[in-house]
């Protein structure tokens, strides 16, 4: 799947020639495991450690063939702004999952399982890609909408909600026929 | 001395039905006053609002409360609006705002049945009502026509004259649903109040999926449409008016009415006939607070009927992945449902019940579901359109009995300024605990017939409830036992009517608003009949 255009943004913010340490890329960041979790990731540029680690946890926990670099700062922003650990937390994660090799699909089992205080985090950051939305109960805050990756990943087939279909009978047809 | 104003009809409530008996009162040449508690809204505001909401599953969400007129918040938490006494919890939702609780709606706008009118006659249960489906039909013409109503007359609800609109395009989703359950069932289009054509000025449907909150291109008839209709008849609406006494004479009749304005001012409007349409909680609640010396148990009231016999449609419901791609969300939310069990010698045991398919685009709940299951990483997409495309729903809608426990109080407690608060009293009978019952060996059946797996029942005595408020200020010919007469003037005060749900002395098993809009238009026939030019004159301006 392609980079949103919107990405161009983020490239040209880090391709600044003028700041060597904005030209780090991702791959930096990762042990092997982690790395061949996510191979497409390697090249993303990882303006600094904090953000990179964020958008390489990102890509593990969403499993896309990319991610859109301004939306990854905008729920960066967003979920660092309601916890101040969350940075910590996010390098705490990715680590953990590199050194003990553990299989996304076994994440919230073996987190669960042993109790830690990173529990909570990758549904955090889940709730932030595909519902747009960071934050709980009273606290919680919409961050994307037509953009959140649960409209992304359909938008071959429905709509967001209140966002028109198509002219009046449209939805008669069968889907992607 | 408290401001003073004056009107020919005095209407209590600016929602869909108070608006359109102010409409047709207006259109005969009365002065008419609307007093509206909740402000004037703006449709725009409404849709950001829901587009910025970290709360898409709650459609309450984008109507917060203003602090003068509450309403029942429950999410993310109950604002401690609507009391519960219980036994078991009655969360009911409304909007105080000019335009009233049809700003969001399903839209659906059905007639009952004829035996829906004579329940206790038939079937010895609940009470019969003071007049028939015949004589009911010319005022849900009326309002079809009004409302532009898009329809088929295969639902039970017979008619002597066509439907304004053919009914809305059926969704794909919804064509697989009833090409599989045939012959077993028929599954046929919703009546609803939703355009298949452009009518009374606003356009054919474009699917944005979100009649509940908001439909954003007005494609469905929406309250502010009545209120808007009312003033060009030459209505006046007064909005942020919150009415806290009703008082009368002392021969009974009617005098006036006070409220305050937000920052407490004390207002008073006197008139010469006054329509309550402030729903089936804030109408009896009204009444109740209107206590005097006179009407020491509030006004309407020698029956002690105000608040009693309050009913809604709950529902039990199955969701299940069906065996091939139907997608739901594309078209309207609520377009198809099983009629043939709305009526039947059956209801001498149990509660009769239409079932309801949703088309509501399932991406939110499946979404929240995955999230919550801890699925990550490339299963979590493949998973998300796999349950998308295939979760299904279908939910009862059962008819509860009027039962004079299930009640609205006044609470002990007092909002922002100083009015009682409402209080529900409610329990759910076996009656329609029975027919959900049976309608579990429905669900089963119609999952089979869709190839359906991972079935998920609502929980075991639990129920939804569909907001159709209904039944408070019940119409009856006996003055010791209803509220209203059949015109809905009540009992006890010649210059006093009651528009609305509220009315309705039973709740059958359709949403509600269609049948109280019909009996409103008839209300104001009585109290001022229309010449006839001027009533067909009023059609041709529903049709425009």
């Amino acid at each position: 799947m392609a980079l949103d255009e919107s990405d161009s943004v983020a490239a040209d913010r880090t391709d600044d020639p003028a700041d060597a340490s904005r030209r780090r890329l991702l791959a930096g960041l990762l042990t092997a495991y982690t790395a061949s979790l996510i191979p497409w990731a390697l090249a993303q540029p990882a303006p600094h450690a904090e953000r990179g680690a964020f958008t390489a946890l990102s890509a593990i926990l969403v499993g896309r063939q990319a991610l859109d670099g301004a939306q990854a700062t905008r729920l960066y922003d967003a979920l660092a702004a309601g916890n101040a650990r969350f940075p910590a937390e996010v390098q705490a994660l990715l680590s953990l999952i590199g050194e003990r090799h553990i299989d996304p699909r076994q994440l919230q089992g073996v987190l669960d399982g042993e109790h830690s205080p990173l529990a909570p985090l990758p549904r955090q950051i889940m709730s932030a890609w595909f519902l747009g939305v960071v934050g709980g109960g009273g606290d919680a805050r919409c961050v994307a909408y037509e953009t959140a990756l649960n409209a992304v990943v359909v938008a071959d087939v429905l709509k967001p909600p209140t966002y028109a279909y198509g002219a009046y009978g449209s939805w008669s047809a069968k889907p992607n026929a | 001395m408290p401001a003073q104003q004056s009107a020919d009809i005095v209407v209590i409530g600016a929602g869909i039905v108070g608006a359109l008996a102010a409409r047709r009162l207006a259109q005969q040449g009365a002065s008419v006053l609307m007093l509206e508690a909740g402000p004037r809204l703006e449709s725009a505001r409404i849709v950001a609002a829901f587009r910025n909401s970290p709360l898409k599953g709650n459609w309450m969400a984008p109507y917060p409360p203003s602090p003068w007129a509450p309403h029942p918040i429950y999410v993310p938490r109950d604002n401690g609006y609507l009391k519960q006494a219980g036994p078991y919890p009655y969360p009911a939702e409304y909007i105080r705002a000019v335009g009233g609780t049809t700003w969001h709606w399903a839209a659906q706008a059905w007639r009952l049945v004829p035996n829906d009118v004579r329940i206790k006659s038939l079937y010895g249960v609940g009470v019969d009502w003071p007049l028939s489906y015949e004589e009911l039909d010319p005022w849900y013409q009326e309002a079809e026509e009004i409302l532009g109503v898009a329809g088929a007359d295969n639902t039970g609800s017979p008619r002597q004259h066509p439907f304004p609109m053919a009914p809305v395009a059926e969704p794909w989703s919804m064509r697989r649903v009833r090409e599989r359950l045939a012959p077993t069932y028929a599954v046929v289009a919703n009546t609803v109040a939703r355009n298949s054509r452009s009518y009374g000025g606003r356009p054919a449907c474009v699917g944005n999926n979100s009649c509940q909150p908001i439909c954003p291109v007005n494609a469905q008839y929406l309250g502010i449409n009545a209120v808007e209709a009312a003033e060009a008849a030459g209505a006046k609406v007064v909005p942020n008016a919150v009415v806290y006494r009703i008082e009368h004479d002392a021969k009974g009749r009617i005098a006036a009415v006070r409220y305050y304005a937000p920052d407490k001012s004390e207002h008073r409007v006197t008139g010469t006939t006054f329509i309550l349409a402030a729903n089936g909680i804030e109408s009896p609640k009204l009444l109740l607070l209107s206590a005097s010396s006179k009407y020491p148990n509030g006004l309407a009231n020698s029956s002690g009927a105000v608040g009693r016999h309050l009913m809604d449609h709950p529902s039990t419901s199955l969701t299940f992945y069906a065996d091939e791609e139907l997608w739901l969300g594309r078209g309207p939310q609520s377009p198809s449902s099983i009629n043939t069990l709305r009526d039947g010698a059956f209801r001498a045991q149990h509660a009769p019940y239409r079932l309801d398919f949703t088309n509501i685009s399932q991406v939110l709940n499946v979404t929240n579901d995955l999230i919550k299951e801890g699925v990550y990483g490339a299963e979590f997409e493949k998973q998300l359109r796999w349950r998308a495309a295939r979760q299904i729903n279908v939910k009862n809608v059962l008819e509860v009995l009027p039962n004079p426990d299930n009640r609205i109080t006044l609470s002990t407690e007092k909002d922002a300024m100083g009015i009682p608060k409402p209080e529900a009293h409610y329990a759910i009978d076996d009656y329609t605990r029975r027919a959900a019952e049976v309608s579990k060996a429905d669900f089963a059946r119609i999952a089979a017939l869709m190839g359906g797996t991972g079935l998920r029942y609502s929980a075991e005595g639990q129920f939804a409830n569909n907001q159709h408020i209904t039944g408070t200020l019940s119409m009856g010919s006996d003055p010791a036992s209803s509220v209203v007469d059949a015109f809905g003037r009540t009992h006890d005060h010649e210059n006093l009517f009651v528009c609305g749900t509220g009315v309705m002395p039973t709740a059958a098993t359709m949403n509600s608003t269609l049948t109280a809009v019909a009996l409103a238009l008839r209300t104001a026939e009585h109290i001022l009949p229309a010449k006839q030019a001027a009533a067909a004159d009023g059609r041709e301006a529903g049709r425009a």
